[in-house]
């Protein structure tokens, strides 16, 4: 059985009087331990399926399964210990907690983890260990975009999900957040999956999942990802 | 107001923050409410009862004397500054009617025009023989104009027709003496009647009263200084009318209301000023973006300002009008009837100079605070206000000085404290709501229990006897009490009243008990709880009557002796006592004055059964057990616990709204970081602790601060609410057991309203909402 496998899966908003079909049946699947991205402009239903995945969306149809989960047919309370053990988090503004240091921000996942890696640890990795004391009013947005990484990662979770982790950075900050989530991910062997507007970003993941008005235009394998130095944008 | 669009904008932003603007209307409403209303009912009091003292022709001083000569009466006439004197007879008369109900015998000339009655039904004729009765009297008797009445008068029972019914203003707060608590008109009343119905009893008009009238302003001191040379030795003693039990009483209503009015509605104004604080900065730093663009529009610094200040204004106003309302009506309207005064009009009066203030104080907590808030803002120019805010800062706390003790706590903690500490206007806020609270309930409590504590510090520490014999000392003395051989332990003690000159001049009309100088049955103590021996040689006062009277122990005061002069005396010792204020002598040092000491009673602790016989001699007048006695105090609690409740709904209010509030503004503020969490993984539970937590926080430091509060608001209760009552307001922990358990329980109950409304809004949506 693969590792995350989506089945007919539809998505449907009422704004108003309209219904809009935000994914409209939609289906494929992901290897454990790929990196994947998923491509496509806005309202294209890339962060739709990104919400789904990461159990903070429920369809409206189809089937959703991760890691042997059905997160399609779970409670709300399922879902929120889904998110709690299995899903890590990339967000484009960091969202880290403005009151904690980098080092508690990563800290937070040892509270509600079973088995979370260690925060000091992991920040050395993401080279951040003379930093880790600072709030995040204090770091600059590829540091903050490392710390997010740090605490996605610091939950040992089996899927890493990004949402437009390089969107408010500049190209060459970008750059080095991709590398070390690509890094990062293989050494863990985690299943990473990017959502992004930012084409030259598909060159270096092995699955890209193009999407357009809700469906899935083109499903690519790379056989050989490009690096991240091989990539313009 | 800003008419137009803007008008609108106000409408609509508050109904968006409707829970914020509801909570600060509630608080202006309360602190308005609380302020007038109490306010008025001593406005109210006042009023009428002047209206009724002028109305009666109420004298300005009594003189007691017995059997005034022409020439007594006359030699008053000449005083300067007296208009008018007349003679009465006034006592305490027996009647035929059940619980022993005594009633006051006012017999008038029949000329007079001084202390009338204010009829309520019937008349009250001059040439009859007829009485007016006590309308509240005749009720709880079920008496009626028609009816007959029988009282005692000089051993000989007389029945006389009612043939009206009124009130008096020397009754207007009508208990027996100053023993009793409260007014209990199924034992005590008064009538009037004319000096011509003496005659069956005493063969011939008997007088021991002159009621004077004095001009305005006159100088009262020097009057009763020439009063007491004119009477000389005969002179029993002079009540000014200030003193006299009924106007002393409704004058410390007044008091204690005026006391409440100022202390009570603070908390609530703090609290509507903190809340409106709150609210006005998060509504204007979450329209930063809008003023700008109204500034680009072209609208003025003035009319923004203006726009921003009217929130406040139009809250303010209708707080405060709804104040009066409800001010005027809950609490003017139902506490008034309860002060168990028998005026002869309730008519509402409203302060309205003090209502001024109050609304004036609440525009200032809700448009000033609103104004201040705005103004910060009015520096920047609309670019800056366009542009996004700076992310806001974190921030290290005092507790990470600590790096053992930070170290260990965990993450969620670390949250919580750094988060109470970060924004610490809201922490003030729901602090003072919490001590707010705690005060006004441990107060409540504190209060009753005090009231309630009277009778037990009186019939079980001070008096320990079984029975009080009140014996007639016309009929039988001292010797002849001990011969008696009762079997039981004995104690007799002399109570009067006895007239006193101050060292600053004034003369006074006070208590007086002589008794035994082995006291088995009354055991004095000092205010610090040491036992006080009966001197040989000067007096016992009470504290609160030396307090009232501004004298201290080592101070000498003179007394009136029967049929002489004054006699100067020490106060040697200041003893504590709840009720029964007064002065306390040992018959030794009364007889070494040259006086005799002839009981009036006997306190009696038998050893078996009481001696019946004894009982039924007929120099016993009365007699009451303790239980009796300690039950008549316990009983009429009704506006006590009438208050206790209004005062725990108002801590509760206090406690609710705000911390509702806090804790709301806690959630909103955060909502981007708690949507975090919750993508993270968190539990609704969690998220809610990191919430709610703060408010348990908020609440330990509120009963911390709120016990001393409490304290301080029984104290102000207890010190105003009678002269003739020592209390201390004293807590003791069972009230601080509940007041803390039934804060914790408010907490707890708002943490889950809280909660619930927190569910409802959906997190990972805010967060979405962003990209």
């Amino acid at each position: 059985m693969e590792f995350i496998t989506f089945e007919n899966v539809e998505r449907e908003y009422h704004i108003g009087d309209a219904t809009i079909k935000a994914v409209n049946g939609i289906s494929f699947q992901l290897k454990r331990g790929s990196f994947n991205v998923v491509l496509g402009q806005s309202g294209a239903g890339k962060t739709t399926v990104l919400n789904l995945l990461g159990g903070m969306d429920l369809p409206t149809a189809g089937r959703i399964s991760v890691n042997g989960y059905e997160i399609s047919s779970m409670s709300e309370r399922q879902l929120t210990n889904y998110r709690r053990a299995q899903v890590g988090f990339v967000f484009q503004f960091y969202n880290l907690v403005p009151n904690l240091t980098a080092l508690e921000n990563v800290q937070l996942a040892e509270e509600i983890c079973a088995d979370p890696l260690d925060a000091r640890e992991i920040l050395e990795r993401v080279g951040l260990e003379k930093r880790m004391h600072n709030f995040p009013s204090q770091l600059s947005g590829g540091e903050q975009q490392r710390v997010s990484i740090a605490r996605a990662l610091a939950k040992n979770p089996q899927i890493v999900l990004c949402d437009e982790p390089t969107g408010a950075l500049d190209s060459e900050t970008g750059r080095k957040v991709l590398r070390l989530i690509r890094d990062i991910g293989r050494d863990l062997g985690k299943t990473i999956i990017i959502v992004t507007h930012n084409a030259p970003i598909a060159e270096m993941a092995q699955t890209v999942l193009h999407m357009r008005d809700g469906k899935i235009a083109e499903m690519k394998f790379n056989e050989h990802p490009k690096d991240v130095e091989e990539i313009l944008w | 107001m800003v008419r137009g669009a803007l008008f609108k904008k106000l409408l609509r932003d508050m109904n968006k923050s409707k829970a914020q603007f509801i909570s600060i209307f509630i608080m202006a409403t309360l602190a308005t409410s609380i302020m007038t209303g109490l306010d008025s009912i001593w406005f109210t009091v006042e009023n009428n009862a002047n209206a009724m003292y002028q109305s009666t022709n109420m004298s300005d001083l009594w003189v007691t004397v017995m059997n005034p000569s022409e020439q007594n009466f006359w030699g008053i006439k000449q005083i300067d500054g007296v208009t008018h004197v007349e003679k009465r007879f006034s006592m305490d008369v027996d009647t035929n009617l059940p619980k022993k109900a005594t009633l006051h015998l006012y017999a008038l000339d029949e000329g007079s025009i001084l202390d009338q009655p204010v009829l309520q039904e019937g008349r009250f004729s001059k040439s009859s023989k007829g009485v007016v009765l006590d309308s509240s009297f005749a009720k709880a008797h079920n008496l009626k104009v028609g009816d007959s009445i029988s009282i005692k008068l000089n051993d000989v029972w007389i029945r006389l027709p009612i043939e009206g019914l009124a009130l008096s203003s020397e009754q207007v707060y009508s208990v027996k003496n100053t023993a009793s608590v409260f007014p209990d008109p199924s034992t005590y009343g008064f009538l009037m009647t004319h000096t011509s119905v003496l005659e069956k009893a005493y063969g011939q008009k008997i007088y021991n009263q002159i009621s004077v009238k004095t001009e305005p302003g006159a100088n009262l001191v020097s009057i009763v200084q020439k009063v007491d040379k004119v009477i000389g030795n005969k002179l029993i003693g002079i009540t000014l009318q200030e003193n006299s039990v009924s106007v002393n009483s409704v004058n410390g209503r007044i008091q204690q209301f005026k006391a409440l009015a100022l202390v009570f509605p603070l908390l609530f104004f703090l609290v509507t000023a903190l809340i409106t604080q709150s609210t006005m900065v998060r509504l204007i730093e979450s329209q930063r973006t809008q003023i700008g663009i109204l500034k680009a529009l072209g609208y003025s610094k003035l009319s923004i300002l203006w726009h921003y200040t009217s929130y406040g204004i139009m809250i303010g106003v209708l707080g405060s009008l709804a104040g009066l309302m409800v001010g005027v009506n809950v609490f003017g309207k139902t506490l008034v009837p309860r002060l168990k005064l028998m005026l002869s009009s309730f008519s509402f009066h409203i302060n309205f100079r003090n209502f001024l203030i109050a609304s004036l104080l609440i525009l200032i907590c809700t448009g000033g605070i609103s104004f201040h808030a705005c103004w910060k803002l009015q520096g920047d120019t609309p670019a800056v206000l366009l542009r996004e805010k700076n992310p806001q800062k974190g921030n290290r706390i005092f507790m990470e000085l600590i790096p053992s003790f930070w170290g260990k706590i965990k993450f969620s903690s670390k949250l919580i404290a750094r988060n109470t500490m970060k924004n610490k206007v809201r922490l003030i806020m729901s602090i003072i709501g919490v001590t707010g609270c705690v005060g006004v309930i441990l107060a409540a409590l504190t209060v009753r229990t005090t009231l309630v504590g009277i009778s037990d510090q009186l019939y079980g520490d001070t008096f320990t006897y079984e029975q009080k014999v009140l014996v007639d000392s016309t009929k039988t003395n001292s010797y002849y009490l001990r011969s008696l051989g009762l079997n039981g332990i004995t104690q007799q003690i002399q109570e009067s009243a006895i007239e006193i000159i101050l060292p600053s001049g004034e003369h006074k009309m006070e208590p007086i008990t002589v008794t035994t100088k082995d006291s088995p049955m009354i055991h004095m103590k000092d205010p610090e709880g040491e036992p006080v021996a009966m001197p040989d040689n000067g007096i016992l006062m009470t504290r609160k009557l030396g307090k009232i009277l501004g004298v201290e122990q080592g101070d000498i005061i003179q007394i009136k002796r029967s049929g002489k002069g004054y006699t100067p005396v020490q106060i040697v010792g200041v003893i504590f006592m709840t009720s029964n204020q007064g002065i306390y002598m040992s018959d030794t040092f009364w007889e070494s004055l040259g006086e005799t000491f002839s009981p009036t009673g006997l306190l009696i602790k038998w050893n078996g059964t009481p001696n019946q016989r004894f009982l039924a001699r007929d120099f016993v007048v009365d007699s009451a057990t303790r239980e009796s006695l300690q039950t008549g105090l316990d009983s009429n609690m009704e506006v006590i616990n009438f208050a206790v409740v209004a005062l725990i709904l108002m801590g509760a209010s206090l406690a609710f709204v705000v911390l509702y509030n806090t804790s709301i503004l806690n959630f909103v503020e955060r909502i981007r970081d708690l949507a975090t969490l919750r993508v993270l993984g968190f539990h609704y539970e969690e998220i809610h602790k990191l919430v709610l937590v703060e408010n348990y926080f908020s609440v330990v430091l509120g009963i911390v601060l709120g016990t001393p509060v409490g304290r301080f608001m029984s104290w102000v209760i207890t010190s105003t609410l009678d002269d003739n009552m020592d209390l201390t307001g004293n807590l003791v922990l069972p009230d601080v057991l509940i007041t803390v358990i039934t804060t914790l329980c408010f907490a707890w109950l708002i943490n889950r309203v809280v909660a619930k409304k927190m569910q409802e809004i959906d997190m990972l949506e805010a967060l979405k909402s962003v990209e």
